[in-house]
């Protein structure tokens, strides 16, 4: 068995977290150019090969109808649900797509699980190449307010990139188990999450017992429509009006200005969180320079509306916890766009306590995943997460009502057993349609899925089949039927209303290896020999250095003989062994780096001397 | 499609938490036995083990997890016991106003209907709002009173169920319990319907 790791697949950003065995602390793995943040961005290269992450973030601008972000807002739904979204985002969406979207990336059609499955393979790379062995299961969080067919779809993307998911965890369970190791916290604790592009509330009630720690959430609201992209589109709206009125030039007509400004407005709203303006400026096509000055006050007045909608799941879910706001002993905020002092502000004053902000907000949701990870893996425990469904399961009754039969926030797994009969003599099939969602008439919830059950003809009223759905710890449905009169279990086929089938996925799972450029091994050679040139290149010029004389003969022998094992390593297939080589050359340059570090230090203090005299 | 009906529970709830069929029930040794059984058959504990295992600790954690929700509940608890003792079944219970509501019935959804012209014609709510937040009151405190008589009765049916009284004497509790749920249900969507509108 390979390693497991804990991933947040998040909607501007994934990352991907483990467990030091030895510490039991959790860390992110950062990736090539170091950073921990994989921009949840793929790119269809003309080539063929895909890119994932800042290279393909890069490509938005300059291949934007090759590339694609916040495919999140995608997972689990369908053609129907997102017209809306069409508006704001440059999604290019198949038009034969049915009820699964497809994606094109220039001539290519990739469905939303597939995209993420992309990222998720990424992420797996990552890990791999830090632990130089291979990683094949994974905990993967969602957001606590992701219904089932969001939850499904974001397991199908684990299967495409061959990790086996052994949990769904909730993204602000996640960070509350994250800040409970780090802060051994106890008591009732609220968890803020707004994200990329959905924003959660969890309450839960941790509690000590003595056997170990129990994380038992209370309730659990959100909007899985609401989130910092949000900010940026309102943003970009503003802008682009300017443009239009200021210069008559219609920015969304271009797509690579739109991706421009986008990138622009993004990191003026990072600014904003430090200083109270910050400046814009454009060049248009037309040759005339937008620009403008956008003050934190202008900015606010933007971003207030949204705060103001995460304040109503915030309500929902203390009054579902019976909790007032100052029963919560105490807050964490987590999601990058916690970082709005706005945000902060209205939190603070809406609990009346100071939140938590002492973990990074982008990270924390990753390494609660890499702590539950570990717990699935060790088997031992002294720990425990009690979650629940964030939205009540119903099934259809007469006249299209629903009649709920598992509450929202039922501690998961949950079920609930329903009898059927027939209607009418030799009647062979009962329609069954189960849904998700707060309202009372059917066409108003979420459909999850229709399905017929098969009974033997018998007069009306006789045949009794129990039917019981069950909602796992993954907060996935199951069903099951049993003829009560021969106690015969009867297979049910759930045609998921939105999601792909098995025999989909398979072909998927295939089609995916065929992008994944080389396998492990291969890549880890490829990786060693770019490092092993690096490092060749980077000891020929400190060799060169008026300050490598100063070395011993025996330092400079050492060193000649390291640098004839690396090259004569690098022309074989052993990946361990380069990377066994190029430690050696490290060490034996230990010294010329240092003399010639100090080189050049001295060399601009003269300088600066000469300079000054 | 057919109208569904609560089917048999397999493990009977009381039971599986060690509890006499009584309706008082202690909240904190309730939660205790549920974190401890959580504790034990929780799906975490047995990602790595057999299918069997892993589907045997996902029903019974399932049945854990239904027994707690219904039985800290203390309205859910009591159409629970009813349905166990097969006087209750989901479906059967009609929507009918309790007769001596009527009246006040008849008032206040004329005064919802009233307040929805108003709406559409954009007219002056306040008088109504009035009217309607007066009747959501008095409906409230009905809400209240069949609280109490609902708590009463179940104390009556533990004293009843300790002396281990006749099957005629648990009978008319039963049938007791059952037109207070009835009736507790139709107030409070009385006062849920109003609630909808006057927001």
């Amino acid at each position: 068995m390979g390693r497991i790791v804990g991933i947040d697949l998040g909607t501007t950003n994934s990352l991907v977290a483990y467990t030091d065995p030895q510490t039991g602390a959790p860390h992110c793995i950062a990736g090539p150019s170091g950073s921990t943040l994989c921009p949840s961005v793929v790119s269809l290269d003309p080539d063929g090969s895909i890119i994932v992450g800042e290279p393909a973030r890069r490509r938005l601008l300059t291949q934007s109808e090759r590339s694609i972000y916040s495919v999140k807002r995608l997972m689990g739904r369908g053609v129907a649900d997102i017209q809306s979204e069409l508006k704001l985002f440059p999604f290019r969406i198949d038009s034969t797509s049915q009820n699964v979207i497809r994606i094109k990336l220039g001539d290519r059609l990739f469905t939303p699980p597939e995209i993420s499955a992309f990222i998720l393979r990424e992420l797996k790379n990552w890990a791999e190449a830090f632990f130089g062995e291979t990683v094949d299961r994974a905990v993967i969080t969602v957001p606590a307010y992701f219904n089932d067919a969001q939850r499904q779809a974001t397991k199908d993307a684990g299967k495409i990139a061959s990790l086996e998911v052994l949990r769904l965890v909730n993204e602000p369970t996640a960070a509350a188990l994250a800040y409970g190791l780090h802060e051994k916290q106890r008591g009732r604790v609220a968890v803020y999450d707004l994200g990329g592009g959905t924003f959660d509330i969890s309450v839960l009630k941790l509690i000590s017992t003595g056997e170990g720690d129990i994380y038992q959430v209370l309730s659990t609201n959100g909007d899985t429509h609401l989130g910092g992209d949000d900010i940026d589109n309102l943003m970009q709206a503003r802008i682009r009006e300017k443009i239009l009125h200021e210069h008559r030039v219609d920015v969304s007509a271009q797509p690579d200005l739109v991706q421009e400004l986008r990138k622009a407005l993004i990191a003026a709203k990072h600014q904003l969180s430090e200083g109270v303006a910050t400046r814009l400026r454009f060049e248009l096509p037309n040759g005339a320079v937008f620009a403008y000055e956008l003050s934190r006050a202008e900015f606010e007045s933007l971003l207030r509306p949204i705060v103001d909608r995460t304040i109503g799941p915030v309500k929902q879910a203390l009054a579902d916890a019976h909790l007032g706001p100052s029963e919560i002993d105490e807050v964490v905020l987590v999601g990058g766009t916690t970082r709005t002092p706005l945000i902060r502000s209205t939190v603070q004053e809406y609990f009346g306590r100071k939140p938590h902000t002492e973990l990074n907000p982008d990270e924390v949701v990753a390494l609660g995943a890499a702590v539950q990870a570990n717990i699935l893996d060790r088997g031992v425990k002294d720990m425990l997460l009690l979650d629940v469904t964030p939205l009540s399961l119903g099934i259809e009754t007469y006249g299209g009502a629903v009649a709920k039969i598992i509450p929202r926030n039922s501690t998961i797994p949950a079920s609930a057993q329903e009898m059927y009969t027939t209607g009418v003599d030799n009647q062979t099939g009962i329609e069954i349609h189960v849904l998700q969602g707060e309202r009372e008439l059917a066409r108003d919830c979420r459909s999850l899925a229709r399905f017929t059950l098969k009974v033997p003809p018998a007069p009306a009223g006789l045949p009794r089949i129990e039917v019981r759905f069950l909602i796992d710890a993954n907060g996935i449905l199951q069903v099951a039927a049993k003829d009560l009169r021969n106690g015969q279990q009867h297979s049910v086929e759930v045609q998921p209303s939105y999601g792909i089938n098995d025999t989909e996925i398979e072909r998927m799972l295939e089609e995916s290896i065929e992008y994944a450029e080389q396998d492990f091994s291969e890549r880890q050679v490829i990786e060693a020999r770019t490092e092993s040139e690096a490092i060749l290149v980077a000891t020929q010029k400190a060799l060169a250095n008026a300050e490598s004389k100063l070395l011993s003969t025996e330092e400079r022998a050492a060193i000649d003989q390291s640098v004839a094992a690396l090259k004569e390593s690098v022309a074989g297939n052993d990946y361990k062994l380069i990377r066994k080589r190029i430690d050696e050359l490290n060490q034996a340059t230990t010294h010329l780096a240092e003399l010639v570090m100090n080189g050049a230090v001295s060399t601009v203090l003269e300088g600066r001397k000469l300079a000054e005299v | 499609m057919t109208a569904p009906s609560k089917a048999p529970d397999r493990l009977d709830h009381f039971a599986l938490f060690g509890l006499p069929r009584k309706l008082w029930i202690e909240m904190a040794p309730l939660e205790q036995k549920f974190l401890q059984l959580s504790w034990k058959l929780h799906p975490d504990n047995f990602v790595n083990a057999t299918e069997q295992e892993r589907e045997f600790s996902l029903q019974r954690s399932s049945e854990v997890n239904d027994a707690y929700r219904v039985l800290r509940d203390p309205v859910a608890r009591v159409e629970y016991l009813l349905e166990l003792e097969g006087a209750r079944k989901e479906g059967e219970h009609k929507q009918q106003a309790p007769p001596e509501l009527l009246e006040e019935v008849f008032e206040l959804n004329e005064s919802l209907d009233e307040l929805r012209e108003a709406k559409e014609a954009g007219g002056d709510l306040s008088t109504l709002k009035a009217r309607l937040e007066a009747a959501q009151k008095n409906f409230q405190e009905k809400l209240g009173e069949v609280d109490e008589h609902l708590q009463v009765t179940a104390q009556q049916w533990d004293a009843a169920t300790e002396a281990k009284a006749g099957d005629n004497d648990r009978k008319a509790i039963m049938v007791r319990l059952n037109e207070l749920l009835n009736r507790r249900s139709y107030i409070r969507n009385l006062v849920n319907n109003v609630a909808k509108e006057l927001t």
